[in-house]
């Protein structure tokens, strides 16, 4: 469940978040989309509390996990490394529990070959399926994506739809920024279109016609 | 007095090189460390500012020459070698600190950010992800503070002290010859600088795949 009320945020005295109002119930994959400096980015931030919002208020319930646009792997430590530190750390599960828990995942997310490997001798798809791993090995309740398909071709961004599809059961909830508006339609069940850092369109996705099409007509909408 | 007898009279001086080296380094890299982290989290941030700027503006063979000789007017008696690595140590400590500053804020944000949504907690997001990184980007300025800074150590010559440096004047002023114990002089200075280099490069090739 995600509850955002009213938010607004400025940064050097120019709106970058006006008026932010959407909620989503359990098991909803809403899509930000939106041009470059919508404010996407910043809505996620402020969900996540990298960012304090100025006005507004944001409830959400349990954990939240968050992949970053740049994926932010720790590049001294092995994909492995990366995916296991925290849970580790945290202690929450026993050690052979862990184990099980991540060899299931790496399968699951085809990188159990990645593990000894480090980030910069990975590819930006297999990146991004280790800060994929590295997010859902904590199991969130929700996750937060900016812009996970940012710079990947066209197969792997068919990929990463079906991954995120794949995942769908391990998480209750999804909030995903893109740009990508073919991407965002086929892999989020709403759309939320941001523009100036205002909402200008919301649709749910199945029950709008040609939703790309739809998109692209307001995605220039002035607020 | 042959080039043998030269150069082990000279290379006794080592012994007191090194003393001020390693010492110096230790306050350096530990002041400079406390600095750093200080400046970092906000506490005493303008008279590290203050401190740093007055130590990289002033000449070290003044600082020396402060704690050596007005140590003892302010109640701090210290021998030659003792003054020497509390000049070193405090002049070095402010370029550490400058470097790790540095180091510091090249390190993206986004790695911060990410141990923060991770949840881990400051201390080990410190010292398992951010300081290894920090010390990946410093090593080739720290390797060179730390070259800088053994001949720096011949400063202590000025103060008396008998070290390479001035085991070599000493032979010179003996014999009225200073080609050769100068030479010999600088090859140790160059041997102990490539013996570094060599140990800075073999680690930091260890270091590799710690990404830029």
């Amino acid at each position: 469940m995600l509850r955002i009320n009213n938010v607004s945020k400025m940064f050097h005295g120019r709106h970058v978040l006006r008026n932010i109002t959407v909620s989503i119930e359990r098991g909803c994959i809403l899509g930000l989309a939106g041009p470059s400096g919508s404010g996407k980015s910043t809505l996620l931030r402020c969900i996540q509390g990298l960012d304090i919002p100025d006005a507004g208020t944001v409830q959400c319930a349990g954990r939240v996990g968050f992949m970053f646009q740049d994926f932010q792997l720790f590049p001294h430590m092995t994909a492995g490394k990366n995916i296991s530190y925290a849970p580790q750390l945290h202690g929450t599960l026993p050690k052979d529990v862990l184990a099980a828990c991540m060899a299931d995942l790496l399968k699951k997310l085809g990188i159990a070959d990645l593990v000894d490997r480090y980030p910069d001798s990975l590819s930006g798809g297999q990146k991004q399926r280790v800060a994929l791993a590295r997010s859902l090995i904590l199991e969130p309740d929700m996750l937060l994506c900016d812009e996970p398909t940012s710079g990947l071709d066209v197969a792997t961004t068919n990929d990463v739809a079906e991954l995120l599809h794949s995942v769908r059961p391990k998480i209750a909830t999804m909030v995903i920024a893109s740009h990508d508006l073919d991407f965002l339609v086929q892999a989020t069940d709403r759309i939320v279109l941001l523009r100036e850092g205002a909402i200008t369109t919301d649709i749910v996705v199945r029950e709008t016609e040609n939703p790309v099409k739809y998109l692209h007509s307001h995605y220039c909408t002035k607020t | 007095m042959d080039v043998l007898d030269t150069a082990l009279f000279i290379g006794h001086g080592l012994t007191t090189t090194l003393q001020l080296l390693v010492g110096g380094l230790v306050i350096g890299l530990s002041l400079g460390i406390l600095f750093s982290v200080c400046r970092h989290r906000g506490i005493c941030r303008m008279p590290i500012r203050c401190y740093v700027s007055i130590i990289r503006g002033t000449p070290l063979l003044l600082q020396l020459s402060l704690i050596y000789f007005l140590g003892p007017s302010l109640g701090i008696h210290l021998d030659v070698v003792g003054a020497g690595i509390l000049a070193f140590g405090l002049n070095s400590s402010a370029y550490v600190a400058e470097i790790l500053r540095a180091g510091m804020e090249s390190l993206p944000i986004g790695q911060f950010e990410a141990a923060k949504t991770l949840k881990i907690p400051p201390f080990y997001a410190w010292r398992d992800i951010l300081l290894p990184q920090v010390v990946r980007r410093i090593f080739p300025a720290i390797t060179g503070e730390v070259i800088a800074l053994l001949k720096e150590t011949a400063l202590i010559a000025t103060i008396g002290g008998a070290d390479v440096m001035r085991r070599s004047q000493m032979i010179a002023a003996e014999k009225f010859t200073y080609f050769l114990p100068l030479c010999i002089a600088g090859l140790y200075y160059y041997g102990l600088v490539r013996l570094i280099e060599c140990g800075a490069r073999r680690w930091e090739k260890r270091m590799a795949h710690v990404a830029h």
